[in-house]
């Protein structure tokens, strides 16, 4: 690694320059963009910075978003672990790492993902849509808690 | 009589007020647990449900198992209430399914449902206070039928474990032959899917029957039955699957079982089928020893008995 290289990682990932928010560190190499989409970052209030292809000694590559100002909720912090499980989440105030945790996924999940399956009630009624986690290994398997269907990870399909 | 007379009286216990949805809510214990107490109920017509009422939502029409929820009710001493199509009633004015049933609910002490919609039966029992019973929802679940299939099976052939089970037609869309495949599985059972290729057995059943390392062999040609093995669960083939109406004459008829396709099984094999049959069973086979699909039918009443009882607490 280069030495300039070396001085873009520390300064990308350097959470204390943040007063309060969110920084998403570890994010799987290509889903950063995902994560912002998914988010709704792009055209929020909040400053939000974001390295792609980053160096990381532990990953080889990996994307790193930072949020000014913003704590997530739950079904944000869900749909973080569904697209990037491996992701570390630093929730700052005053400067200050006050908590650092991984995505961790919920073993039941409401209002995060759509159902594809058109004859499913949760479609065709007012109701958030709830999802069981099937199997985590070897890939993230979710189960329709209405209408039973199992929706591997690359089918996932975020709300 | 009261509950401490039931075998498992803990068991009989938990399954006061709760719902029915799915099969996947009950564990192996249960399960065999509500087929012994069902052997009970074969021969009972005591008023146990004396004041009793359910109410029957048929969105989806089936004439059949509402007849068949009914008469286990009435067997009982019970009332009876519901529509048998959602057209007629207020749905079709477009309430919410969750606001039915919290009205319904307050004319009733149980509560049946059929839908066309999968997922109907768990947003009713989340919406309910009372037990729900999911009479059909959709290509989902029907569990009252799986549970009638395992007490038919259990019946003629004295256990579940390690039986050899063929399933033979449309197996893509027959939630009949997914939900009893997945029991049947916990129990060691071994199968083998004769289908023809396009209406094969979904891939994550398959994929999680290898998971769970259970014997299973796709077969797609119908001309060679498995002839070792002690069940053939038929389903029916339905025209609107296939967009040629040849092809479609083809399979059906293929797939057609008589007592001249059933000369080639050493001994004779248990014939199963969820009924109605268009032509996959020959009339010819109803005679036959191994014919089990009428007394399916009157084992559906058993099943009905217990269940609406055991969710009442009202045993014999
Ligand atoms: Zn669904």
């Amino acid at each position: 690694m280069t030495a300039e290289r070396l001085l873009a990682e520390e300064r990308s990932i350097k959470v204390s320059a943040l007063e309060r928010g969110t920084v998403i560190d570890h994010l799987r190499h290509g889903t950063g963009l995902r994560v912002l989409a998914v988010l709704g970052l792009s055209d929020a209030d909040q400053t939000v910075s974001i390295g792609l292809n980053l160096d990381s000694r532990r990953m080889g590559r990996k994307d790193l978003i930072k949020i000014e100002g913003k704590e997530l909720t739950r079904e944000e912090i869900d749909k973080i672990a569904i697209l990037s499980p491996e992701a570390t989440l630093s929730i700052i105030r005053d400067f200050q790492v006050v908590s650092k945790l991984g995505p961790e996924l919920e073993n039941e999940l409401e209002g995060v993902v759509r159902c594809r399956n058109p004859s499913c009630i949760s479609n065709h009624e007012r109701i958030p849509s709830r999802f069981l986690v099937a199997d985590r290994e070897p890939i993230l398997r979710l189960r329709c808690a209405y209408c039973e269907r199992v929706v591997p990870q690359g089918e996932i399909d975020l709300l | 009589m009261t509950a401490d007379t039931v075998a498992n009286p803990e068991l009989a216990k938990a399954f006061v007020g709760r719902d029915v949805v799915s099969m996947r809510d009950f564990r192996r214990e249960e399960i065999l647990f509500v087929l012994d107490l069902a052997e009970r109920f074969e021969h009972t017509s005591e008023p146990l449900l004396g004041g009793r009422v359910v109410v029957n939502l048929f969105f989806e029409p089936s004439t059949r198992t509402r007849l068949s929820f009914e008469a286990a009710m009435v067997r009982l001493g019970g009332q009876n209430i519901g529509f048998a199509d959602a057209g007629i009633s207020s749905v079709a004015k477009g309430e919410s399914l969750a606001d039915t049933i919290r009205v319904v609910e307050n004319y009733c002490d149980i509560i049946v449902i059929r839908h066309k919609f999968e997922g109907a039966a768990r947003l009713a029992a989340e919406a309910s206070r009372l037990p729900v019973i999911n009479g059909g929802d959709g290509s989902n679940q029907h569990p009252t039928q799986t549970l009638l299939d395992l007490f038919t099976i259990r019946k003629l052939h004295g256990r579940l474990e390690k039986l050899r089970v063929a399933f033979l037609g449309d197996l893509k869309y027959s939630r009949t032959v997914h939900s009893l495949i997945e029991v049947l599985a916990q129990f060691e059972c071994e199968f083998v899917l004769v289908s023809p290729q396009e209406l094969r057995m979904p891939r994550d059943i398959l994929d999680d029957l290898a998971r769970d390392g259970v014997r299973c062999r796709e077969e797609f040609k119908p001309s060679i039955l498995p002839v070792d093995v002690d069940i053939l669960y038929t389903t029916r083939i339905q025209k609107e699957r296939f967009v040629d109406p040849v092809e479609y004459e083809r399979v059906r008829n293929a797939y057609r079982l008589d007592r001249e396709a059933l000369e080639v099984f050493p001994r004779p094999v248990t014939v199963m089928h969820p009924l109605p049959r268009v032509n996959e069973i020959s009339t010819d086979l109803d005679d036959y020893e191994g014919a089990a699909y009428f007394q399916q039918a009157r084992n559906g009443i058993t099943v009905r008995k217990t269940l609406l009882s055991l969710l009442l607490g009202a045993l014999p």
